[in-house]
């Protein structure tokens, strides 16, 4: 990303602006120093420690020290794989390459999660077995719990630091599924400000219950669901009034936990040290479908097993976001401090075209017209350069993404942050609803890889490696995924020429950090087909035990016990572990009988672990039955 | 720990014939019988001492299937040394070594030191090319060569440390411009402003395996 703020100063100098009285001095701009030194709190960054230590991703297992620093080695730049690939699901292929020496440290970062969402129907089943009078030596404990699995890869592509995108790897995944407010330690505590929930927080859509409350009260004791609002454990159904379709709330989670994750990093960078920015790029699994979330220059892609690339993603650069920087500064023009206009020229304007015509596009506008040149018209463009080489304020390349919250507009006193978002746009593809084999993979890749290599060419690439290693070939099938990743870095590495990285075909390759996941998506398919009918089992399973109970009840009643109510308390959940969660956080939106399980670990033994942790609970379910 | 010098070494061989084993019984001193494909590129890293100088020795492991050719062949540059392995069992890794040496010469830097490497020296009975062969192949090439047994260890440690004793001939003889990094060979830190990562010298030396 240096290499922007690079081309940004090189632009200036060999263009004519230095014509425009703004006086900057391009040789002396680090973005580095510029961030520190201009933070707004007056305090050098450099004092404080990191909030995490910098080191690539976990699944790559570098251990030491060493490790990390050969993985960095400018002059060879080696394509780093994983050494287990079984720490990725599905056999998924991860590469990467350093930098050619633009920066000290490879500032992209990677991220793979595989998370649960749990619900724990215990509460319901105790309410049942109370009603039901059944002795205490034969309730049932833990029973009927689901577990929704779901899968987070994500890439991000750090400028000016590692800081942000070191930080973004780390808890972005925490904050989409957030327990984190509700742990012990946990760094939201630390910085004492809590964020809501995100997935867990819509369990109840993305997971529903087996039953609802007030269908359960009201085949129990013939309560309408009205009377359940007052009961405060049963608040959270409220939320089922009005269904709302759940690609929103994957995409609502995602949203916010994007625009969470910037205001985290911008509240704790008064504690840590947290230099730079990042872009952000997620893939997330869940419930059959994929959902990418971008922010940024990085870019995901499926390749079709027909060789077909379809993008998934849309950069955001100065360039493509033009409109919005321009109406943003058009709006707000003590953003741009009198030094810039929010007009765009089709060829900058110099002193002497003043009262001159001259094509311009204003915020509202793709097209251009004419104008006549005014002294205003002579400032510097807010947004300017083409493609790769577009600045916002002469100074970033990329738009959207976590921190820049110090950044200022070089020599200058102006905060380029406001014209930077962390808003993602989010793409989804039905995968369990399309239909797809092996062949049929995700790309994600950071700047570094789609400078060089456009999507046609990553098809190409990964087709030919997956043609290469065939399914039947048992031992060497496994390691397609990783294969094809690492061709494509090859690809846009290229070879060290004497003076410079080229291309097999000697075009120039790229300087900037490289990472690529290819990921295939048919076995995520089979394994939540799979889910789901297991979901559907144990819905129909507790529904013939629940209506057996209701109708052994309601036979012995009619039978001469008439006269026998059932106890209060049922009506009333007793304080169950569902009303100490509630208790337990301040978060009344928190829906109670969700939990968060499985953190660190990505690997399959945990995940199915999970998986059969909720086989057994309906196995033991089985042998309970009346 | 500080180093007077860091050498980088490669290895490189038919897939099969212990490359990553050899490396793993040289910095961890244990053998694993089994171990998955590599891809791409392993490290591992350990001190040495030759002259009464503390030597990092840094070497990358390659993988050996065709199907990784190329991306093998980008590691050449900016080796120093080089670590050819054939498997005495095996005539087809032997048949190989001139492919295999056409492509170090090709795109290594001219100076790079080749130890040509017949490992598995253990199977005797299993024995396919005879140690002559293997000698009279590096005398014609100009190589030095060894029979190992990444099993037993046996001439491991000789294998890594007299690759670098060459090497160090040769900087002593000025052949190698210590200087540029391309070359393979970094400076330590107390050599002063040739050294760019002045952190390194901190770092465990002893190893950082696992390889297998």
């Amino acid at each position: 990303m240096f290499t922007k703020f690079k081309n940004a100063v090189s632009t200036m100098v060999t263009s004519s602006w230095d014509q425009v009285a703004i006086g900057r001095e391009a040789d002396s701009f680090d973005p580095s120093v510029s961030q520190n030194s201009s933070g707004s709190s007056g305090k050098s960054g450099l004092d404080r420690k990191s909030k995490f230590p910098y080191s690539r991703p976990e699944f790559l297992q570098l251990g030491s020290e060493d490790e990390v620093q050969v993985a960095g080695d400018h002059q060879i730049r080696p394509i780093i794989v994983p050494r287990d690939i079984t720490k990725l699901p599905w056999n998924s292929g991860y590469a990467e390459a350093v930098n050619a020496g633009k920066s000290a440290k490879n500032e992209d970062q990677a991220t793979i999660y595989v998370g649960h969402l749990h619900r724990d129907n215990g509460r319901i089943v105790r309410q049942i077995d109370e009603w039901a009078g059944t002795p205490k030596d034969e309730l049932q404990e833990n029973m009927f719990i689901q577990s929704l699995p779901y899968y987070y890869l994500s890439v991000f592509d750090g400028h000016a630091g590692s800081g942000a995108a070191v930080v973004a790897s780390r808890q972005l995944h925490h904050i989409l599924h957030n327990e984190l407010g509700r742990r012990e330690n946990n760094p939201w505590k630390q910085s004492e400000c809590e964020k809501p929930a995100k997935l867990v927080d819509v369990i109840d859509h993305l997971l529903p219950p087996l039953i609802k409350d007030s269908d359960l009260r009201q085949e129990l004791h013939g309560v309408t669901s009205k009377n359940s609002k007052r009961d405060g454990g049963m608040a959270f159904w409220l939320c089922h009034e009005k269904e709302v379709d759940r690609d929103k709330l994957v995409i609502g989670a995602l949203e916010s936990a994007f625009w969470d994750m910037d205001q985290m990093i911008a509240e704790e960078r008064m504690k840590y040290r947290i230099n730079g920015g990042c872009t952000a790029l997620v893939a997330l699994f869940i419930l059959g479908k994929l959902y990418i979330s971008n922010a940024g220059d990085s870019r995901g892609i499926i390749v079709r097993s027909s060789g077909k690339a379809v993008p998934m993603s849309h950069d955001f650069t100065p360039e493509t976001e033009r409109n919005r920087v321009q109406k943003l500064a058009m709006a707000n023009p003590e953003l741009l401090g009198g030094e810039y206009t929010h007009l765009d020229f089709h060829r900058r304007p110099f002193r002497s075209d003043i009262g001159q015509r001259i094509l311009y596009r204003d915020a509202h506008m793709t097209g251009y017209a004419y104008k006549t040149v005014t002294p205003d018209d002579l400032k510097f463009p807010v947004v300017y350069g083409e493609g790769k080489r577009s600045r916002v304020l002469a100074t970033i390349g990329v738009t959207r993404g976590f921190g820049d919250h110090d950044l200022k507009a070089q020599n200058s006193r102006l905060h380029v942050k406001p014209f930077l978002t962390p808003e993602p746009q989010v793409l989804i593809f039905d995968v369990a609803g399309e239909a797809v084999d092996e062949n049929d993979v995700l790309v994600l890749g950071t700047d570094g890889l789609w400078d060089v290599t456009p999507n046609e060419k990553a098809a190409e690439i990964v087709t030919k490696n997956l043609v290469h290693f065939p399914i039947d070939d048992q031992s060497r099938f496994r390691y397609r995924y990783t294969s094809a990743a690492q061709d494509l870095v090859m690809h846009s590495r290229g070879k060290a020429e004497t003076k410079s990285w080229r291309r097999s075909d000697g075009s120039a390759a790229t300087i900037d950090d490289i990472t690529a996941f290819v990921i295939p998506m048919s076995v995520y398919k089979s394994e939540y087909l799979q889910w789901q009918r297991d979901d559907e089992a144990l819905r129909e399973f507790f529904t013939a035990w629940k209506d057996d109970v209701v109708k052994r009840v309601t036979a012995k009643r009619s039978s001469g016990e008439q006269g026998q109510r059932l106890p209060g308390k049922t009506a009333e959940p007793k304080e169950s572990f569902s009303a100490r969660r509630m208790a337990e956080t301040s978060n009344s939106h928190q829906c109670s009988t969700s939990v968060e399980t499985l953190t660190n670990g990505v690997s399959h033994e945990e995940e199915a672990n999970g998986i059969q942790g909720f086989d057994e609970g309906e196995n033991r379910e089985t042998s309970n039955l009346p | 720990m500080s180093y007077a010098y860091l050498f980088k070494y490669i290895i490189i061989g038919d897939t099969g014939v212990g490359k990553s084993c050899l490396l793993l019984q040289f910095t961890d001193k244990r053998f694993q019988p089994v171990h998955d494909l590599t891809i791409g590129v392993e490290f591992g890293a350990r001190m040495i001492t030759i002259d009464g100088k503390q030597i990092k020795l840094q070497i990358w492991d390659t993988a050996g299937q065709e199907a990784f050719r190329s991306i093998t062949r980008s590691y050449y540059r900016g080796a120093a040394g080089a670590l050819l392995v054939y498997d005495i069992t095996r005539r087809d890794t032997f048949d190989h070594l001139t492919s295999w040496l056409e492509d170090a010469r090709q795109h290594s830097n001219s100076n790079m030191v080749i130890m040509l490497i017949g490992n598995k020296s253990d199977l005797e009975s299993r024995r396919e090319v005879k140690k002559e062969e293997g000698e009279a192949f590096a005398r014609e090439h100009g190589l030095v060569f060894m029979e190992t047994s990444a099993k037993t260890a046996a001439n491991v440690e000789e294998a890594f440390i007299n690759t670098a004793k060459e090497i160090y001939e040769k900087i002593q003889e000025g052949v190698f411009d210590v200087n540029n990094e391309a070359n393979g060979i970094k400076l330590g830190p107390q050599h002063g402003p040739a050294n760019v990562h002045p952190g390194s010298g901190n770092a465990s030396m002893s190893q950082s395996g696992g390889c297998c």
